[in-house]
């Protein structure tokens, strides 16, 4: 098993690459690998109910969802706007995650 | 001997233009979490990010009309103090390529300008590396 962190910051008005970067989440998480999907800049906005299958997906199939505190808050938007079972994490987090011996990271 | 570079945890690659979207901040939030946890970091900026360190921009962006006394920083002043703070741990490449096919091979001093072919040099110096944005 492999930790995952990947860095979605498109979402979804970027197009359909989104949903496809949010299928390969899901696809290392099926496999039994561990995954964090981050969202930042305008990525987080795929954690709002109803904005991304893919990431909902993830998240329901035991997925870890973050989402940018700092992106969140450019956007107006709290954590009870977002899609219940993710949760707001900061860069330092991220540092910590892409520091960790062994991890694996993609940003898209 | 040939200059190498210095080892590091973690190698970003930035891509794509400065001002288009949020990329640069979040590039810097994250080098800068990086740099708090004690860690190596290296950026290498190509395509258009190389503008962000040309010496041309000065110091200070334009006055803001509505707020006219407020001074704010310039790209290349947030790399350089970024630079000057971290000497040891923070290493901050241009694609001499890219930067002169948009002219801005004039950098500020406190960068190094590296060829194109030399970047796998840099990939094999971090532990890590991470791609951020498109040319």
């Amino acid at each position: 098993m492999t930790d995952h962190l990947l860095v979605e910051s498109g979402g979804p008005e970027s197009g359909a690459a989104c949903e496809r970067f949010a299928g390969d989440a899901l696809r290392l998480l099926q496999d039994g690998h561990h995954v964090v999907l981050f969202l930042v800049e305008n990525g987080v906005t795929a954690a709002l109910p109803g904005a991304s299958q893919g990431v909902a997906a993830f998240l329901r199939s035991g997925g870890e969802l973050w989402v940018d505190t700092f992106s969140a808050a450019q956007r107006a938007l709290v954590a009870g706007d977002l899609l219940p079972g993710s949760r707001m994490a900061d860069m330092d987090e991220v540092a910590d995650r892409l520091l960790a011996p062994g991890s694996r990271a993609v940003w898209h | 001997m040939a200059w190498t570079p210095p080892r590091t945890e973690v190698l970003l690659q930035l891509s794509g233009a400065p001002h288009q979207t949020e990329l640069v901040g979040s590039a810097l939030r994250l080098t800068t979490s990086l740099l708090d946890r004690g860690a190596r970091v290296q950026v290498w900026a190509c395509g258009d990010a190389t503008r962000l360190t040309w010496a041309g921009l000065g110091d200070t962006k334009p006055r803001n009309y509505a707020d006219w006394d407020r001074e704010y920083p310039s790209a290349p002043r947030i790399v350089r103090e970024l630079l000057t703070d971290h000497p040891d741990r923070l290493h901050w490449y241009v694609c001499a390529f890219c930067s002169e096919e948009r002219g801005t091979a004039d950098q500020i001093p406190q960068v190094r300008r590296r060829p194109l072919f030399k970047f796998a040099e840099h990939v094999a110096a971090a532990d890590k590396c991470l791609t951020l944005g498109v040319c």
